[in-house]
């Protein structure tokens, strides 16, 4: 329907729809208004049914992560942002371990007297340990790349409703109405404008008396 | 010097541990939320307390308050190491009551510098 066709309907439903109020024909007053409303709503619902194509698409192109088997499970951006914490954690821990023994190792390095032999070994070990360290560090490359497609995805999504007419701030504020606003987290430089250094923690404290 | 880490990440108790440890402060216990901490707060004997701010169940700032509420441990020192970093929210720390404020990511030697300031002044007030 072109914008000449669509006045034409449009002036057409409104003025049946004046008529049948003036005469009294409840049913075919609501006929017209119900088929205003199903004008309106219908392009918002063609529109929704894109962007749910959209995300489904979208989800459909994601980086399949991890081994053949968890792959098949990883079937949305949630599971996957659940594999990057995943991900982090035992990178994390690997990395604690390792940093663990090497403390162990330079403390035995410190001992007098270490045979010439067992002091190699050490050094060895140690050296092998900062190699796997640096070696677990990859797991940045994988989240990086899992949050940089969830973060399309949430754009998308977002410059969607915007293309419906529906404000996010509107969202928003209609969400924070309901629920306490949630927690900051950690500041991004440059993004979180409200967040304060360490040093401006402590000044501020000791204004506070601390 | 016993000292309850509290946070929900595995990972920044552990380094949180390794860190205190550096530091001589050997003898810990962790808890994963407000709410366990309490409980192990309230069965057991500390010195001090570590907690991270924003946690499932119970949040650190609702801890440290449960903690100035309750008779036998409102005088319990507590450090509080968070991403949090807006002004209101370290003012609302401060206002609960809480000894230290550190900002995640931090460093040993900030750990170090509010811990010594901490026991330097209850020190002083003792």
């Amino acid at each position: 329907m072109d914008v000449a066709m669509d006045k034409a309907w449009l002036v057409q439903r409104l003025q049946e729809a004046l008529a049948a109020l003036e005469t009294g024909d409840e049913a075919g007053w609501r006929v017209q208004i119900d088929a205003l409303a199903a004008a309106r709503t219908q392009p918002m619902m063609a529109g929704l049914s894109r962007l749910a194509r959209e995300l489904g698409q979208a989800l459909g192109e994601l980086p399949t992560v991890g081994h053949d088997a968890d792959a098949e499970e990883l079937d949305d951006a949630c599971a996957r942002l659940d594999h990057v914490v995943t991900m982090t954690e035992q990178a994390t821990h690997r990395t604690l371990d390792l940093t663990e023994e090497c403390r162990a190792l330079t403390a035995r390095l410190g001992e007098e007297a270490l045979p010439a032999l067992e002091q190699q070994q050490a050094l060895e070990r140690i050296r092998h340990n900062l190699t796997e360290i640096a070696l677990t560090q990859s797991y940045q490359d994988l989240t990086g790349q899992i949050i940089r497609r969830v973060v399309g995805i949430v754009r998308r999504v977002h410059e969607g409703f915007g293309a419906l007419g529906l404000p996010p701030e509107l969202q928003a504020s209609r969400q924070q109405g309901r629920t306490e606003p949630a927690l900051a987290g950690p500041a991004v430089a440059g993004v979180d404008r409200h967040a304060v250094s360490q040093l401006d923690a402590d000044d501020l404290l000791s204004d506070l008396g601390l | 010097m016993r000292i309850l880490i509290v946070d929900d990440f595995s990972t920044m108790r552990r380094i949180v541990k390794n860190l205190l440890g550096d530091l001589g402060f050997s003898n810990t216990a962790e808890a994963e939320d407000g709410h366990a901490a309490l409980a192990l707060l309230q069965s057991q004997s500390f010195d001090f307390v570590v907690t991270d701010w924003n946690m499932p169940v119970m949040t650190g700032i609702e801890l440290l308050k449960a903690i100035r509420a309750d008779a036998k441990l409102k005088t319990l020192p507590v450090l509080m190491v968070t991403a949090e970093a807006k002004r209101e929210q370290i003012i609302e720390a401060a206002q609960a009551g809480v000894n230290g404020y550190i900002i995640k990511p931090f460093t040993a030697q900030t750990l170090q510098e509010k811990l010594g300031k901490i026991f330097e002044r209850l020190a002083a007030s003792a």
